[in-house]
C-alpha cells in the first residue's frame, strides 16, 4: 500500500492529528493523569486553555470528563493503559459507558508496551475489560496512518471511543486513502490460513506470513483495528476463503480478540474452519526483559507461531 | 417560601417519600430524610435557577445528587414543581418506570447519573470547569453523603476544584453521621470534617441541615460570592429525620415500613 506518512511514532501520530482537530474546535478539551508525550508538548504550549494535566488521580479525571462531556465538551483524557481502564472502571462503566458519553479514554502501552517495568504497567487485561462494557469503541491502531485516523474517528464518534495506543514508529501498513471503517482490513490475501493480529502484532504476523509462504504456506493476515463494534458481516466475509484461523494479539488470552473471534465463530455456528489463538498466557508478568523476551516466553515469537502454523497445518482438523 | 412554608413542605415531601417506599417496597428512606430539608430550600428557597419547562436551559444551575440513592426525595420534589406528571411518582421502581432506585439523567431535571459514591463531585467539577471555560453564569451544586466522603475520589476532585479555582462549585455534605450498616465515627471517624474539606483549598461551613433558616442562609448567598475558592457546606442532620423510631437508627439506612411502624410514621408526617 502506498504510505502517506511519514514512518512515525503511532503515538506522535494520533497527538498530531488530535492537535490540529483541537486547533479548529476550540470545545475539544485534553486531560492527562500526569502523562506527556513529545507531541503534546504544542497541544499544552499552543491551546493551554483546552489542555489540563489533573495529576495522578484517573477516577476523578473520569468523573471531570464527564462533567465536561455533559456541558457540551468533546474530551480525551489520557494515562497509562491499564491505569485509564482498570484503576477506574467503575467511572468508566457508570459516568462514560452508561451515559453513553463522546468520551474518548487514550491509553498508552498497549499490552507489554511498558516491557520491564513489569504487571502494574503491562495492558493486558483491558481490551477483556473494555470489551464488557456496552457503548464503547475499541481501536488499536498498529501504523501512524491508522493512530492519526483513529483520533479523527473518535472525535466523530456520538459515544465513547478506547484507543489502545502503542508506542514507537512501525512500518507504515495504509494509503492516505483508507477510511478505516470496516473494522478490518485484508493486508495480505491467502488461501489456507488467515492470521488476524491487532495492534503492532500485525508486523509480527507479516512476518510470519512471509515466513510461512517461503514454506510453501498461502497464509493471509488481516489487521483487526477496531476490536468492537466488531463488524461480524466483515469478518465472516474475510474467512470464507480461508480454512483455519489464527488470531495474533499482544494481550491475555482471556478476553481479547482471540476470544472476540472464538464468540463470532460459535455464534454463527461456524464449526469447520478451527482456530488457534496466540495470546500471553493467562499468568501474571513472567520476568523482566524486552517485548522479543517475553514474546518468546508466552510462545509468540515468529520462529513458535511459524513452527505451530506449519505443523498444524500438516494435520487434519483441530 | 418563607422557612414556615418550607417547612411544611418538607414534611409532606417526607410523606410522599413514606409513601412511595412502603408500597413499593424499595428505597433508602434514611437518607432520604436526612436531606429532605436540604433539597427543600435548594428548590423551593430561590437558591438555584432552573425552569421545569425547560430541563435543558443552557443557564441553569446544575444540581448533583452524588448521594443517588436518596433519589426519592429528588424525584417527589422534581414531579411537584413540574419537571414531569406528579402521577409517574406511583410507578417507582415498577417495571418499565423511568424512576429507579438510583437517578439517571433521562429523568427530567437529573442532571447525570448517580448511585455510586464518590462519582459526583468530580462530575460537577467539570460541569463547574466548562462553564468557567465559557463564562457561563451558572452555578453546579452537588449533595454528597458523609458516609460517601470515605470514598478516596471524593478527595481527588475536591483537590481538584480548588486548584482550578472553581468559586462556582458548591458542595453540600449531608452529614447524619451514618453510613450504610454503621455510624461514620465508629467504623472509619470522619471528625474533624470541616477542617479536612478547609485543608483541601475549600470555603466550609457548617449549618443545623434541619433549620430552614440556616441552610438558605448558607445556600442564598453561594451564587454570589466573592471568594475564589469552591465552598462545602457541612449540614449537620439525623438520619431518618421526622420519624421518630428512624433518627439516627442504622437500620433505617433501608429499612422498609410496614404495620404498625408505618401508621406511626403516617401519624408522625400528616401535615396539621
Amino acid at each position: 500500500m502506498v504510505s502517506s506518512l511519514a514512518n512515525i511514532d503511532i503515538r506522535d501520530a494520533f497527538f498530531d492529528s488530535l492537535y490540529d482537530i483541537a486547533k479548529e474546535d476550540r470545545n475539544v478539551v485534553f486531560l492527562t493523569a500526569d502523562m506527556g508525550a513529545r507531541s503534546l508538548d504544542k497541544f499544552k504550549a499552543d491551546l493551554p486553555g483546552q489542555y489540563s494535566n489533573v495529576g495522578i488521580a484517573e477516577q476523578n479525571m473520569v468523573s471531570v470528563a464527564a462533567g465536561l462531556s455533559l456541558s457540551g465538551k468533546r474530551v480525551f483524557i489520557y494515562a497509562i493503559a491499564p491505569f485509564v481502564t482498570q484503576r477506574c472502571y467503575e467511572q468508566v462503566k457508570v459516568d462514560i459507558s452508561g451515559m453513553n458519553l463522546p468520551v474518548t479514554i487514550v491509553g498508552i502501552g498497549a499490552g507489554i508496551s511498558y516491557t520491564s517495568d513489569g504487571l502494574s504497567h503491562h495492558a493486558t487485561q483491558d481490551v477483556a475489560v473494555m470489551r464488557a462494557l456496552p457503548n464503547i469503541a475499541i481501536y488499536t491502531p498498529a501504523d501512524c496512518q491508522s493512530a492519526s485516523m483513529t483520533a479523527f474517528l473518535s472525535y466523530k464518534s456520538d459515544g465513547p471511543t478506547y484507543v489502545r495506543l502503542d508506542k514507537g514508529a512501525y512500518p507504515v501498513l495504509y494509503g492516505k486513502q483508507e477510511r478505516f471503517t470496516l473494522g478490518i482490513a485484508e493486508l495480505k490475501k491467502g488461501k489456507d490460513v488467515l492470521i488476524i493480529s491487532t495492534g503492532i502484532m500485525t508486523h509480527q504476523a507479516l512476518t510470519i506470513c512471509d515466513e510461512l509462504t517461503k514454506r510453501g504456506m498461502s497464509p493471509g493476515v488481516a489487521d483487526l483495528y477496531r476490536i468492537k463494534p466488531l463488524n461480524c458481516q466483515a469478518v465472516l466475509d474475510l474467512l470464507g476463503s480461508y480454512s483455519r484461523i489464527v488470531t495474533m494479539e499482544e494481550h491475555s488470552i482471556v478476553g481479547g480478540i482471540g476470544s472476540a473471534i472464538s464468540e463470532l465463530l460459535t455464534d454463527h455456528g461456524i464449526c469447520d474452519k478451527p482456530l488457534k489463538r496466540v495470546a500471553l498466557d493467562d499468568a501474571n508478568c513472567k520476568g523482566y526483559g524486552d517485548r522479543a523476551w517475553v514474546h518468546l516466553q508466552h510462545g509468540m515469537d515468529v520462529n513458535t507461531v511459524t513452527q505451530m502454523i506449519l505443523q498444524w497445518s500438516a494435520t487434519k482438523g483441530n | 417560601m418563607t422557612n414556615e412554608e418550607m417547612s411544611r413542605k418538607a414534611r409532606w415531601i417526607r410523606r410522599q417519600i413514606l409513601e412511595m417506599i412502603a408500597a413499593s417496597r424499595r428505597g433508602h428512606i434514611g437518607g432520604a430524610f436526612s436531606c429532605t430539608d436540604i433539597l427543600t430550600v435548594l428548590y423551593y428557597g430561590e437558591c438555584m435557577r432552573f425552569d421545569p419547562r425547560r430541563p435543558q436551559w443552557p443557564e441553569r444551575d446544575r444540581f448533583l445528587l452524588s448521594k443517588g440513592h436518596s433519589c426519592v426525595a429528588l424525584y417527589v420534589i422534581l414531579a411537584d414543581l413540574g419537571f414531569f406528571p406528579f402521577s409517574e411518582l406511583q410507578s417507582y421502581c415498577v417495571e418499565g418506570s423511568m424512576l429507579g432506585g438510583h437517578p439517571d439523567r433521562h429523568i427530567p431535571g437529573v442532571e447525570a447519573d448517580t448511585g455510586s459514591l464518590g462519582h459526583g463531585l468530580g462530575i460537577a467539577a467539570g460541569m463547574a470547569l466548562a462553564g468557567s471555560m465559557d463564562n457561563k453564569e451558572y452555578t453546579t451544586f452537588a449533595l454528597l453523603g458523609d458516609g460517601e466522603c470515605h470514598e478516596g475520589s471524593v478527595w481527588e476532585a475536591a483537590m481538584f476544584a480548588a486548584h482550578h479555582r472553581l468559586k462556582n462549585l458548591v458542595a453540600i455534605v449531608d452529614r447524619n453521621r451514618q453510613c450504610a450498616t454503621d455510624y461514620t465515627e465508629d467504623c472509619n471517624a470522619l471528625d474533624p470534617l470541616p477542617n479536612k474539606w478547609k485543608s483541601f483549598g475549600w470555603d466550609t461551613m457548617e449549618v443545623d441541615g434541619h433549620s430552614m433558616g440556616a441552610i438558605a442562609a448558607a445556600l442564598r448567598p453561594a451564587r454570589n460570592r466573592s471568594s475564589d475558592r469552591p465552598l462545602v457546606i457541612i449540614a449537620n442532620t439525623i438520619k431518618g429525620k421526622g420519624v421518630s423510631f428512624m433518627e439516627a437508627n442504622v437500620s433505617w439506612h433501608h429499612g422498609i415500613p410496614s404495620g404498625r411502624e408505618l401508621e406511626i410514621a403516617r401519624q408522625e408526617l400528616t401535615l396539621e
